[in-house]
């Protein structure tokens, strides 16, 4: 696949991924947000657009190194990945530092659901641009 | 000489998405670990939050 067009997907992906990840906040109540909705909104679409340029990026990269065969299936691995080595290292920081980061097991199985909904969302976005891509 | 030259520029291509996506990794990781604007976010996805 093409790279723009994979950085493109990854940050359509990120921010439809964004909304997403507040609604399913707001539905299971894990966490009881501190700011309000407008901001949230930013702060949400802006870190989904980052986690979505980074694993459209490195999905267009490695695609033909990764086990799967379909987009989905790959895209799903890499967002679940990239969240565990971040989890490993926020584990590693709350050894380091318990009173800043401490971890809220709640929260962490929600997010490593919404990890796998972002591989989803990325890997659909990613295959209706490969097919809408002259042959 | 044309097929030298287009997989220069491919290799080229290959190495500046590379750097583009760890400069936008790097990003992720301070939104990630950080009353900061990402504070609810870090929450929501899982991460370790003061």
């Amino acid at each position: 696949m093409n790279w723009k067009r994979g950085i493109g997907s990854g940050m359509a992906a990120g921010i439809v991924w964004g909304f997403a990840a507040m609604a399913v906040n707001a539905i299971t109540g894990v966490f009881p947000v501190e700011h309000d909705l407008l901001h949230n909104i930013t702060a949400f679409t802006t870190g989904g657009a980052i986690f979505g340029i980074v694993t459209g990026g490195l999905l267009t990269l490695i695609h033909d190194s990764l086990p799967f065969r379909t987009f989905i299936s790959n895209a799903v691995l890499i967002t679940t990945s990239i969240w565990l080595i971040l989890r490993i290292g926020g584990f590693l920081l709350s050894s380091v530092k318990p009173v800043r980061y401490h971890a809220d097991l709640p929260a962490t199985i929600q997010g490593f659901i919404l990890a796998i909904l972002m591989g989803g969302i990325l890997g659909i976005v990613c295959q209706i641009w490969q097919k809408s891509e002259p042959a | 000489m044309e097929l030298i030259i287009k997989r220069e520029r491919d290799l080229l291509k290959t190495l500046w998405l590379s750097l583009f996506v760890m400069g936008v990794a790097f990003s992720m990781v301070v939104v990630v670990y950080g009353h900061d604007a990402f504070h609810d976010f870090r929450h929501v996805i899982g991460m370790p939050c003061h």
